[in-house]
């Protein structure tokens, strides 16, 4: 991924390279790449481009007898002025601040167990089991959260149950809503945060790790001076890829709360489902999903520059 | 990262001594005690899931909740059969399969053209292509919705595997990127030293030794496509629907039948999971057999 | 005298010879023959997971037997039916029997989107002559397949809200009778009825943000109490006395009714009374089959069927059901499949068959058997419901999507007391009467129709 090895190149053959600097169709490196850009260009810009002139016309396809008139920037307009529209972007924002930090963290603690030593085939069982959560479809993840949530007879309240805690009515309350999604993406994405940190631990040469641990007792020492420049490639990659994910984040609340009970867990993505495929309201939904774009390219290439950090 | 990726499904493969001391030995124990809680927790709904298709639907909605019960597979005849999971499951893999072929094809030389060669415009490309995967499905589905439509094409294989290399790609162009630059630089001027064209480079020397990393990046990308909804429940009716769009037919708010639920579920889930936790082992093979350190 | 013996004679030759060809015209039409032309087409419909499109699938080889077309469907829910059918009409997808909720008719019709029944019936080679529109519940025919005085649809799972109750726990709490009243519901049976420490309350409402918060909760409350969603001009009728009345009571009642009541949907309603943890539910009258099996319900005699109670603008209980009708964007061969199988499906022949496979049939006539009532208790409270129901029950104008998914947000939000009710019925009344406006129906350039 991101733990960017430099090319190990002797001066002569980087000089060579660098005199490559355009890409000709004569050079090789024009080919290998053609198809694959091709292919993204046509199935991936060709829409954008489709969405972009929508957004600058009135599309509504349950009234097609009106027409598609040209409408300038009313949809983007009726965007910003929308308050439902920044109150879901504000959801969702919100759900990022909470959830991240909590993925790393978790993350991070479990990559840790799975990186200390000892207790091999216990470690090898539970790395294994973290795959589970990954590779469960994100529909699955949402159905499996209204059965556990459940407030007649989910088992979530059984084991709250043991606590003193009486049961909770996790898909009935707004916010105990919006926890019990944060909940499922918690338990599905923090094995993906354990496991990349964990590569990047692995990468830790051992003969830093010995001496480091035969100087100071303190694990949280060793980890910020020795293991932190191992780790923060695969920061930036969760970073962005999580960021990125949350932004999209549909099927899961689709399927569990369809963005209630009220609007407490309408994100971005679902309000945007809803005017383009439920209102059929085309032109705004593409404005919307326009300006979260922007959004998206522009968290992104903020952790690129601040986070990402090369290591030798 | 790919290579680490892999290396991470290694370690603790060769166990190291200590002297057990009382210390040591609480210190184990708590070890021992996060890995299980780490485990179980991954573990746990995908179990009650499964138990749950396997319950009548009296037991299903019992609380406290059951742990002993008869199991009964009327709920997978049920999903499989009256509700055509079956036929959506097949959808999903001949989907899922064509995409990740294709992604592979066109990503894996792109990838080494990004790692191996030095051009203008380079980080930018890269950047481009990384940000495809960033595109909420919901700006694409709207076009592509119309697109289709004009060219006949709702409701077909061909669409969705089409529409997923927007994601499929980018996956394997980041993972195999990352992949070749990991493949000694050597190896590829002494190819070229014996005349070797810059395919046969590719072909011969670099792809054979990236192997571990694009099976990696395949599985990812088998996986995001086998999972996703937004697009298939757009573009799809009967025809080409796939498993998780399955999975939404049971939202209607008249009757909850939770076993059937959950069997369709591990219906959809199950295939990944045995996927994902066969080929764990297998990358363990590539790895020691092929990759050069 | 022979002349005009003659004339007689060849008069009445002749009155005989058109009665027999008349006679022999009308006995001519039969399905199979009407059929025979589309023969080894295939139709495609929408179905929704309810009991009355299982009865439909039960009695449809028989229709298949005897015209050789086949019919293949596709069950969806609900909430994704009208998207399904949307996308299908915008991109030409296979589509030919239409199924139109009464809400939809105004959207689809005025899309240009379905035909005129006109076009079959006037068709002597298509229309039944048994068809009889008359022996249609009018209110049925006109809410769920009318709209502008133009019939598209025929009625064809047709709903009443009725009040489901639990006998056995109104007795316990000394009712030996249901309450004829919303008043009564309130203020005497819900507090004897309700022990939150016990997870028993008196009613349940389903109040899930969607359509069912629009028409089962909101809309409910608005009518019996003289309220309603709009007035003559089409502008906000929230304010009015009577229907902030309405909206309080349902305030009042939140306490008598389960916590995470605004999550209920129908299941979870149906099923509240089906355990016992509830004491009444108003729901569609499509509920009996699941209330009565023994599978799912533990009612078993303790059930009891009833009307709506009445509130101070008299009985005015929900109305709700589907059409169905005929895709205008399919093939004329197509249509007219489609419209003999809508014909045969809700003829009156086919209602008795229908209504024991587990549907509900439209047909003033075959509820009209003592040994039906009988057998079936919730025909007498249904049949008293549509003969005095309001059609426009919700409006059914294209805008009422829209306007549904308003009233779902901020129907919600009041009951869930994020908002006043009159700060929220503020807010619905605005952005509705915007939605008007913007389609013309202020200025005179829409016709005030629903």
């Amino acid at each position: 991924m991101l733990n960017g090895t430099v090319q190990r190149t002797n001066p002569a053959t980087a000089a060579r390279k660098r005199a490559r600097l355009r890409l000709w169709p004569r050079s090789p490196a024009f080919w290998f790449l053609f198809p694959a850009v091709f292919a993204l260009a046509v199935i991936g810009i060709y829409p954008l481009l489709v969405a972009l002139y929508n957004s600058v016309h009135q599309y509504r396809l349950a009234d097609l007898e009106a027409g598609t008139p040209f409408v300038g920037l009313d949809n983007y307009v009726a965007t910003f002025a929308d308050a439902t529209f920044w109150q879901a972007l504000g959801r969702t924002m919100l759900f990022l601040c909470l959830t991240l930090p909590l993925e790393i963290a978790l993350g991070l603690f479990a990559a840790l167990m799975l990186h200390r030593s000892g207790l091999a085939w216990m470690r090898a069982a539970a790395r294994v089991s973290l795959v589970i959560p990954m590779a469960t479809t994100y529909a699955v993840v949402g159905l499996i959260g209204r059965l556990i949530f459940n407030r007649q007879f989910g088992v979530a309240n059984y084991l709250l149950s043991f606590f003193g805690v009486p049961p909770q009515d996790w898909l009935g309350d707004p916010t105990l809503a919006y926890v019990s999604v944060m909940i499922m993406d918690v338990w599905q994405w923090t094995p993906f945060c354990a496991l990349i940190l964990l590569a990047g631990l692995t990468m830790v040469p051992k003969e830093a790790e010995e001496a480091a641990r035969l100087e100071t007792r303190k694990r949280l020492t060793i980890l910020w001076h020795i293991e932190r420049p191992y780790l923060l490639p695969g920061l930036t990659a969760i970073l962005i890829l999580r960021s990125a994910d949350m932004l999209k984040m549909f099927d899961a609340v689709y399927t569990m709360t369809r963005g209630g009970p009220g609007a407490a867990t309408e994100f971005i993505s679902v309000y945007i489902e809803r005017i383009g495929f439920r209102l059929f309201d085309q032109g705004l939904a593409s404005a919307q999903a326009m300006l979260l774009l922007v959004l998206t390219i522009v968290l992104s290439r903020l952790y690129i520059r601040y986070i990402y950090r090369e290591v030798a | 990262m790919s290579l680490s990726l892999l290396g991470l499904l290694t370690i603790g493969a060769a166990p190291r001594s200590h002297r057990a001391r009382t210390g040591r030995r609480r210190a184990t124990i708590w070890h021992a005690l996060a890995l299980l809680v780490i485990f179980l927790s991954s573990v746990f709904p995908f179990y009650w899931m499964v138990t749950t298709s396997l319950k009548k639907q009296a037991d299903a909605l019992a609380y406290p909740p059951v742990w002993r019960f008869t199991p009964t597979l009327e709920h997978y005849i049920d999903a499989l059969f009256t509700h055509d999971v079956a036929g959506s499951l097949i959808n999903s893999l001949i989907v899922a399969s064509s995409t990740t072929v294709l992604a592979i094809l066109l990503g894996t030389p792109a990838a080494y053209a990004l790692a191996r060669y030095e051009f203008r415009g380079k980080r930018d490309l890269w950047f481009w292509f990384i940000s495809n995967r960033m595109v909420s499905p919901v700006v694409l589905a709207v076009p592509f919705f119309l697109i289709a439509t004009k060219l006949d094409l709702i409701d077909t294989h061909i669409v969705l595997i089409l529409l997923y290399l927007t994601f499929s790609l980018p996956i394997v162009v980041w993972i195999c990127t990352d992949q070749f630059r990991n493949v000694p630089i050597e190896l590829d001027e002494a190819a070229r030293l014996d005349g070797a064209s810059p395919w046969r480079v590719f072909w011969k020397i670099n792809l054979p030794l990236a192997m571990p990393g694009i099976v990696v990046s395949a599985i990812f990308a088998f996986i995001f496509s086998w999972n996703d909804l937004l697009y298939a429940l757009v573009l799809t009716r009967d025809n080409a629907a796939t498993s998780p769009v399955a999975a939404t037919n049971y939202m209607s708010g008249y009757e909850l039948p939770w076993g059937e639920i959950m069997a369709t579920g591990t219906l959809i889930v199950l295939p990944m999971v045995i996927f994902a936790l066969l080929v764990s082992g297998r990358l363990v093979q590539g790895l020691t057999m092929g990759a050069v350190k | 005298m022979n002349k005009r013996f003659l004339q007689r004679k060849l008069a009445m030759a002749s009155l005989a010879a058109t009665s027999f060809l008349l006679a022999a015209h009308a006995s001519a039409w039969t399905l199979k023959e009407a059929a025979a032309p589309y023969s080894g087409t295939t139709l495609h419909a929408i179905f929704l997971d309810r009991p009355g499109y299982t009865a439909a699938e039960k009695l449809i080889p028989q229709f298949e037997k005897e015209t050789g077309i086949t019919i293949k469907w596709d069950v969806v829910p609900y909430e994704s039916t009208r998207q399904k059918e949307v996308l299908n009409f915008v991109s030409g997808g296979a589509q030919d029997i239409v199924l139109v909720d009464v809400v939809w008719i105004g959207e689809f019709a005025s899309n240009k989107w379905l035909v005129p029944i006109k076009k079959f019936t006037d068709d002597p080679k298509l229309a039944d002559p048994n068809l009889n529109l008359k022996g249609f519940f009018p209110i049925l025919l006109d809410s769920f397949g009318t709209w502008d005085k133009v019939t598209y649809g025929l009625p064809f799972d047709n709903y009443s809200g009725l009040m489901f109750y639990n006998k056995c726990m109104l007795k316990q709490a000394g009712f030996s009778e249901p309450p004829k009243t919303w008043d009564d519901l309130l203020n005497v049976y819900a507090p004897k009825l309700t022990d939150a420490a016990k997870n028993r309350y008196a009613f349940a409402l389903q109040s899930r943000r969607g359509e069912t918060q629009s028409a089962d909760s909101f809309m409910r409350m608005l009518w019996p109490n003289g309220g309603s969603l709009l007035d003559a001009k089409f502008k906000s009728n929230l304010m009015s006395p009577q229907s902030q009345a309405g909206l309080d009571y349902r305030q009042k009642l939140m306490k008598y009714m389960p916590p995470g009541i605004v999550d209920f949907d129908h299941a979870e309603a149906v099923n509240a009374l089906a355990q016992g943890q509830v004491a009444m539910i108003t729901e569609w009258s499509a509920f009996y089959p699941t209330l009565t099996d023994p599978a799912k319900s533990k009612l078993g005699d303790c059930l009891g069927i009833a009307t709506e109670p009445r509130g101070p603008a008299g009985l005015k209980p929900a109305l709700g059901g589907f059409s169905l009708a005929v895709n205008a964007k399919a093939s004329a061969k197509k249509q007219a499949a489609a419209w003999l199988f809508i014909q045969w499906i809700t003829s009156e022949q086919m209602a008795k068959p229908y209504l024991e496979a587990g549907g509900v049939p439209a047909r003033t006539a075959v509820y009209q058997d003592a040994a039906v009532q009988q057998k079936y208790p919730f025909v007498k409270p249904m049949v008293e419901s549509w003969q005095g129901g309001v059609p426009d029950y919700r409006p059914r104008f294209p805008e009422w999507p829209a306007i549904s998914e308003i009233i779902g947000e901020w129907g919600t939000k009041m009951m869930l007391g994020n908002v006043s009710v009159k700060d929220g019925a503020q807010t619905i009344g605005s952005k509705m009467e915007a939605i008007l406006k913007k389609a013309g129906y202020y200025d005179g350039k829409k016709p005030l129709l629903k």
